[in-house]
């Protein structure tokens, strides 16, 4: 079957067997390596993209259901070579270690701090749930939030005074 | 995961498509999350494009296909919508694409939608192949663990609310192993204005069992009723054992009629 979709912002038509699972035609179709696929059941969070902008687990979405819809993957979240805030915040508060679980907890993170700006730990916490980090590196992923958080914060302040009268 | 006997994704799916071996798709959350070697299609119900919430005068409407996400987002403001809501025990990753359709069918006994239709007096809207509708109630979709009312072919198109019980006063308790764990017992009470009540026990029985009292019942009386299912009744699996979930029912039924006693 024929599928189109957006992803990252360019549009994609694609040939793929009608069982394709949006993990696999990101990463065998389209070649964007950045969503990683581990347990395949919905429970590690490792896949986490978002479709229409919100997360998504894709190892347990059909390719096909992301047909007409937009897709953003890690790989869309910096803009050229400048690092979203939270891929900064995880790289100044050592939010990795293998980086295994990175991409998914970095899109679940990002969405987190757009419908929240400033989120209390165990908010954090929440939203990080269903996110397996086998490093077990779960406090620097805390403090990576609240890196991005607290610096996203200063730099809305900044612009609010440089615009000032 | 790969479903890899699946040969054909059929999207939107429409009613008459179905033939043996086909499955109809919702989310997609419990389909794909294990092995399923039977199924040879898929039917793609979410790409239906029905509105996910239809308000209407004597009540609610939830099409099949109203993720998660979409009925708190738009029903929570009842108690026992977002009460059922967070009983559904996953991430906002998984509520996002989760159907309250899909929870109904797949007929988990911790299904926290089967609850929440059969508390309010919810009705099932079925859809035959031949595009016919009938209709069930919710208390009665699911037959036991992983099995519903559905005939070959047919399909949950919506599941109506009515008014008066989305707006009535409930009390709510659930029980699990684990405070994150999967529901090993959900009760929901109920108090009508015209001073009924009834008793809902779901996730710890195969089915659920709603219990109506024309008055406040009595404690003798709440305990006559759940009486009636019998310990076969009971789940028993990794989540609890039937005697702890009885025993788990009795205690919470109590704290319910107590708590819509004043
Ligand atoms: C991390 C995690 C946590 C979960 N927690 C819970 C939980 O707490 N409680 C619980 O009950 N489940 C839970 N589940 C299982 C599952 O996600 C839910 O039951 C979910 O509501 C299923 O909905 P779906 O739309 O994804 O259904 P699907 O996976 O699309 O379908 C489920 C079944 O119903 C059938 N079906 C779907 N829609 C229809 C329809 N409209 N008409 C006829 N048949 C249909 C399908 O053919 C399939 O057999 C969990 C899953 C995960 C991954
Ligand atoms: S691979 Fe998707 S949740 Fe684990
Ligand atoms: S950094 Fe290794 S799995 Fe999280």
């Amino acid at each position: 079957m024929q599928v189109t979709m957006t992803v990252n912002g360019t549009e994609h038509t694609r040939e793929i067997e009608g069982r394709m699972l949006l993990v696999h035609f990101l990463r065998d179709v389209l070649g964007l390596t950045g969503t990683h696929w581990g347990c395949d059941t919905s429970n590690c969070g490792v896949c986490v993209v978002w479709l229409d902008g919100e997360p998504v687990k894709s190892c347990t979405v059909l390719a096909a259901m992301a047909g007409g819809h937009e897709v953003r993957t890690v790989e869309g979240l910096a803009e050229g070579a400048e690092l979203d805030p939270i891929q900064e915040g995880f790289r100044q508060c050592h939010g990795l270690q293998c980086g295994f679980c990175t991409p998914g907890m970095l899109m679940t993170c990002r969405a987190l701090l757009d419908r929240n700006p400033d989120p209390t730990e165990g908010e954090i916490r929440e939203a990080i749930s269903g996110q397996i980090c086998r490093c077990t590196g779960y406090s620097s992923i805390v403090r990576s939030v609240q890196w991005t958080a607290a610096h996203e914060a200063a730099a809305a302040a900044t612009k609010e005074e440089a615009v000032a009268p | 995961m790969d479903l890899h006997t699946v040969t054909e994704v059929i999207s939107p799916a429409r009613p008459g498509q179905w033939r043996p071996g086909d499955a109809w798709l919702g989310g997609g959350t419990a389909l794909l999350g294990e092995p399923r070697p039977h199924v040879t299609r898929l039917l793609d119900l979410a790409a239906a494009g029905w509105p996910p919430i239809t308000v209407r005068d004597d009540g609610v409407e939830i099409a099949a296909t109203c993720t998660i996400a979409e009925l708190a987002d738009r029903l929570g403001r009842h108690p026992i919508v977002l009460q059922c809501c967070h009983a559904f025990l996953a991430s906002f990753k998984i509520w996002n694409v989760a159907t309250v359709g899909g929870n109904l069918c797949a007929a988990l006994p911790a299904g926290p939608m089967i609850s929440l239709s059969a508390a309010l007096d919810g009705t099932c809207v079925l859809v035959g192949p031949d595009g016919g509708e009938r209709r069930v109630p919710a208390a009665g979709f699911v037959t036991g663990e992983g099995t519903t009312v559905l005939r070959d072919g047919e399909f949950l198109r919506a599941i109506h609310l009515p008014s008066g019980p989305l707006g009535a006063r409930t009390a709510y308790r659930r029980g699990s192993l684990h405070r994150h764990g999967r529901s090993a017992v959900l009760l929901i009470g109920r108090a009508d204005p015209d001073g009924g009540m009834s008793l809902t026990v779901t996730a710890a029985t195969r089915r659920p069992h709603v219990f109506r009292f024309l008055s406040p019942p009595s404690a003798a009386e709440v305990e006559a009723a759940l009486e009636t299912i019998p310990i076969s009744g009971y789940v028993d699996d990794v989540h609890g054992r039937p005697v702890w979930r009885q025993h788990l029912t009795r205690h919470h039924a109590r704290r319910i009629r107590a708590e819509l006693a004043v």
